[in-house]
């Protein structure tokens, strides 16, 4: 049988690029607009992190992968061996708060404080 | 369910029977792809980039102006609408994870205002690192996968093109799939109109199509309209209604709110409130552009909530019914309108026929003002003829005159005469006008529109009816002050209300010499069985055909259009049916078919100076001053006009154009400016805020201009906020002292937009009375042949200036060629 593929090396028209980028710089800019005007009061923080969701889950400055009994989620091996980081992503459903598990690369900006802090709170 | 193994695939054809499935593409898996979460679409879309710069989730939600998505349930995080952990916003665009100090936990944010609030800084979460959630025109690839090399080679390639092709299809048809693109008709054009029509059912084969196209568009446009974390200042009407105000904001491509829209408010609900939602209509838009909307119904409103809530359109099909409904009348009903008027619609060849009536001695009726030689002329003959068409231009009395003929004929005793106009104002003007001469007037208006303020409230039916005092009415009455006070009736008590209120209406209604109402609301049931030989039309060239028809197929047998085809037309919002002629109107078809409108001659509104150019280039130069310099001089007003007497000048602005903040819309800040301390001075020399209107074509500059004089303005802000700021549109049938117009485009190498209408033109430069400043780039303006021929107006009267306001020179600035026009 014969087998189609696809052509390489996608061409991407710069032209076109041009012009979806200036149209997604205006969603952007208009969200962040509307936002300012809107909500000139602050909102009211409600930003803590429940204390019985991290107990158990053992800090893991190993940096390894085995993660404690947090509860609701099973012990995950990175599929990608030590490139990516468990972390643990709160969410709100409704009113409840939830802690679900997700694999992010190891040298993602967003980790990378966090682990570099507990290094040196390590070394100390 | 899954798809199996590599078995039977297709390299490049994606599974598309899959819910989940990316709908550019196909790819499927729960990984890789995120719902739209937008309820109209609720579409899925992968997170790979494909052919194009950005992923196809990204690329749907910047094509469709969408901002909200959800996870797959099978995705590592599950079912999950991404939001700010925060404060629930959900604009995909502005949210973005940071991660705590200590623990490896991370939330999403929001970028405004939440990652802005101080307060954070001092809690366990590093505000350093916030990680937007779209990078490089994809969702971060560690929360959303990006499809494996297998999977993409089996998914189908999608070029851009495609992709706003088959956006633009969702738009009108959410179902539609990327092989609808190439199947035959969706890219045809809809059978254009013609001037004559073989018989009623050809012509509705003709405009049924182009009317539900429109529909269809007008539906998406408005339920696509819904607006997310608006805030609510609560009150209380009149009537004890519960009225919440909010600013809708809005674009040059969306359609405006107006009274009598429906629309429904939702709150999501919080731990202290439950989920609420309640649909009611627009009341009025008040000058903070602030959306007054009258809910239904009063209970379980969280009025002491003010923020977070949502609002969407409710689209009625009602007026597109009415318009379907009334081809169909004219195609099956041969007493809908009399035979003459039926053959001549359809440009069919009839004998010309007069009306024998016996015409009144005076042309002109009481209460109205006297009539001059043109009004009379135009009075006389419309009353001996079945068709006939007034063309009013700007300021020449085109609403005394149909108020006199309204009177003659409805002394001509052949019964009721009817009233309309395609807008509420005009019908408004056009009763109040009509009452002015005695006759007994009576304005219906549509149930929504019952709680909007209306200048002529005494005469509506409504107001009649609740109004009415005789004592046999007094059940009605008992039974209207229960309903209001308790809201409502109980089911017998409601029957019997309804049925004397029916009783009533259709009294007073009959007891009336003339009904006024919109094209739209002859439609209504309360008018059904109702016969008007007798119809004037007012602002028709403003109605689309099908629009104009619904008033006539009620027995007509005199027709009055009164109009003006060199203003603007019908708003069609679908191109493909403006392209077909939608926005045609029926006084234009007839004067192709020969009927020749008869002109009213003599203005009333501009200073001779400001009348010349339009009378020279839209009326053959036929439009006569029936107002002196003198009576248009400014006393007292100090004002730096180059030439004394000729109170206009065309201001040179070199200033570029931007594109606004929508990115759908144009503004020019050096313009802005300019008008601003063209205001001031306006204002300084003792001019006040009303006499001054604003005109310019971009609801980007509207707005821009509105901010900057409130925050730049010399004078109180107050002043600032009372000049009307506008588009041409909304000034059309109106007339301000003075007139700014900001022209905005500046662009070398784009038209010039809106403004290459020449009907727009007339419009935008026949609202002054006394005087008119115009602001634009002559270099790009003078390529458009009437933009050229207006400039050299300027050029040749000494009135095309630039420097300082105090300080105007006159402009060597070279104009361009005009091109040729081309149609
Ligand atoms: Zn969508
Ligand atoms: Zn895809
Ligand atoms: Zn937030």
């Amino acid at each position: 049988d014969e087998v189609r593929v696809r052509q390489v090396a996608t061409h991407v028209d710069p032209q076109e690029e041009a012009e979806f980028d200036k149209e997604l710089r205006a969603l952007m800019q208009e969200s962040l607009d509307s936002r300012k005007l809107e909500l000139r009061a602050r909102p009211a923080l409600n930003m803590t992190i429940p204390i019985n969701m991290l107990e158990g889950s053992a800090k893991d400055h190993s940096g390894r992968y085995t993660e404690g009994e947090s509860g609701d989620e099973t012990t995950d091996i990175a599929p990608e061996g030590n490139k990516e980081v468990q972390v643990k992503v709160l969410v709100k459903r409704g009113h409840k708060q939830q802690m679900k598990h997700m694999y992010i690369p190891r040298d993602c900006s967003l980790v990378q404080s966090t682990k570099q802090k507990e290094a040196a709170e390590l070394e100390e | 369910e899954e798809t199996g193994d590599d078995e039977g695939f297709e390299y490049g054809k994606g599974d598309f029977s899959v819910e989940h499935a990316c709908k550019y593409c196909g790819v499927t898996n729960p990984a890789c792809v995120v719902r739209c979460n937008v309820p109209s679409c609720r579409k899925w879309f992968c997170n790979s980039r494909g052919n194009t710069s950005g992923s196809h989730i990204v690329n749907h939600l910047v094509r469709a102006k969408h901002k909200e998505v959800c996870l797959h349930k099978d995705s590592p995080l599950g079912e999950t609408i991404l939001e700010c952990y925060n404060c629930g916003c959900r604009n995909v665009f502005l949210l973005g994870f940071i991660s705590a100090k200590t623990e490896s936990v991370v939330v999403l944010l929001c970028r405004e205002p939440c990652l802005s609030v101080n307060a954070l800084k001092d809690m366990n979460w590093d505000l350093s690192q916030w990680c937007p959630l779209i990078d490089d025109r994809c969702f971060l690839q560690w929360l959303v996968k990006v499809p494996s090399e297998q999977e993409q080679l089996r998914a189908r390639q999608i070029s851009a093109q495609q992709i706003n092709k088959v956006e633009e299809l969702w738009k009108t048809n959410p179902d539609a799939t990327l092989e609808d693109l190439e199947k035959p008709g969706v890219d045809d054009e809809p059978q254009p109109v013609a001037v004559k029509y073989e018989d009623a059912y050809q012509y509705q084969n003709v405009f049924a199509p182009l009317i539900k196209l429109e529909a269809d568009y007008d539906k998406m446009m408005k339920e696509s309209q819904s607006k997310d974390s608006l805030s609510i200042r609560w009150d209380i009407g009149l009537n004890k209604k519960r009225i919440a105000y909010f600013v809708f904001p809005k674009e040059d491509n969306e359609l405006r709110l107006v009274p009598g829209d429906e629309l429904r408010l939702r709150y999501s609900g919080d731990a202290a409130h439950p989920a609420w939602q309640s649909v009611g209509h627009v009341i009025k838009l008040t000058a903070q552009e602030e959306v007054a909307l009258e809910l239904r119904a009063s209970q379980g409103v969280p009025v002491d909530v003010n923020h977070g809530f949502s609002v969407d359109f409710v689209w009625k099909s009602t007026s597109f019914d009415r318009m379907q409904g009334a081809m169909k009348t004219f195609a099956v009903d041969e007493t809908s309108v009399s035979g003459y008027i039926y053959h001549h619609l359809l440009g069919h060849e009839v004998e010309m026929q007069l009306v024998r009536n016996t015409l009144p001695r005076r042309f002109g009726a009481p209460g109205l003002p006297e009539l001059n030689a043109s009004q009379v002329f135009a009075v006389k003959s419309v009353l001996q003829k079945p068709i006939s068409l007034i063309q009013g231009p700007p300021g020449t009395g085109k609403t005394v005159t149909s108020a006199a003929i309204v009177y003659h004929m409805a002394k001509q005793g052949q019964g009721q005469v009817l009233v309309c106009a395609p807008s509420n104002v005009a019908v408004d003007q056009l009763a109040e006008k009509i009452s002015a001469t005695g006759l007994k007037v009576v304005r219906l208006c549509a149930k929504s529109r019952e709680a909007v303020s209306s200048p002529v409230e005494h005469l509506t039916l409504h107001y009649q009816v609740r109004h009415l005092d005789t004592s046999e009415k007094s059940e009605l009455h008992k039974l209207q002050q229960l309903k209001d006070e308790q809201g409502e009736l109980s089911s017998s008590d409601e029957k019997k209300y309804k049925a004397l209120k029916r009783a009533t209406e259709r009294e007073i209604s009959q007891s009336a010499d003339v009904i006024c109402c919109t094209c739209v609301g002859a439609g209504d049931p309360r008018l059904a069985n109702f016969r008007f030989r007798q119809v004037l039309i007012d602002e028709s060239t403003q109605a689309t055909e099908p629009e104009c028809l619904i008033p006539l197929v009620l027995g007509v047998k005199q027709v009055v259009l009164v109009g003006d085809h060199c203003q603007l037309g019908p708003v069609i919002m679908c191109k493909k049916a403006a392209r077909a002629g939608l926005a045609q109107s029926l006084f234009e078809r007839l004067v192709l078919l020969g009927v020749k409108p008869i002109r009213l001659q003599v203005q009333y509104r501009m200073h001779p100076a400001l009348s010349e150019f339009p009378s020279n280039s839209f009326y053959e130069g036929t439009l006569q001053n029936g107002v002196t310099i003198n009576e248009r001089q400014s006393s007292g007003i100090d004002f730096p006009w180059p030439v004394p007497n000729r109170p206009m000048f065309f201001y040179v602005q070199m200033g570029q154009e931007e594109i606004s903040a929508s990115g759908t819309s144009f503004l020019n800040r050096t313009e802005a400016a300019n008008v601003e301390k063209i205001v001031t001075t306006f204002l300084k020399s003792g001019v006040v805020p009303a006499q001054i209107g604003v005109i310019t074509p971009y609801e980007g500059q509207r707005a821009y201009i509105v901010n900057y004089m409130s925050r730049n303005g010399s004078l109180r802000q107050q002043l600032y906020k009372e000049i009307e700021v506008a588009s041409v549109d909304s000034f059309q049938g109106r007339e301000k002292d003075y007139i700014i117009l900001s022209c905005v485009r500046s662009n070398e190498h784009q038209g010039i937009g809106f403004l290459n209408d020449p009907r727009r033109l007339n419009v935008a430069l026949t609202r002054a009375r006394y005087g008119i400043v115009i602001l634009g780039n002559p270099k790009v303006l003078s390529k458009q042949p009437l933009w050229n021929s207006l400039l050299t107006h300027y050029k040749e009267n000494e009135c095309l200036v630039e420097g300082p306001l105090n300080n105007l020179k006159q402009s060597m600035v070279q104009f361009q060629k005009p091109k040729k026009i081309y149609n």
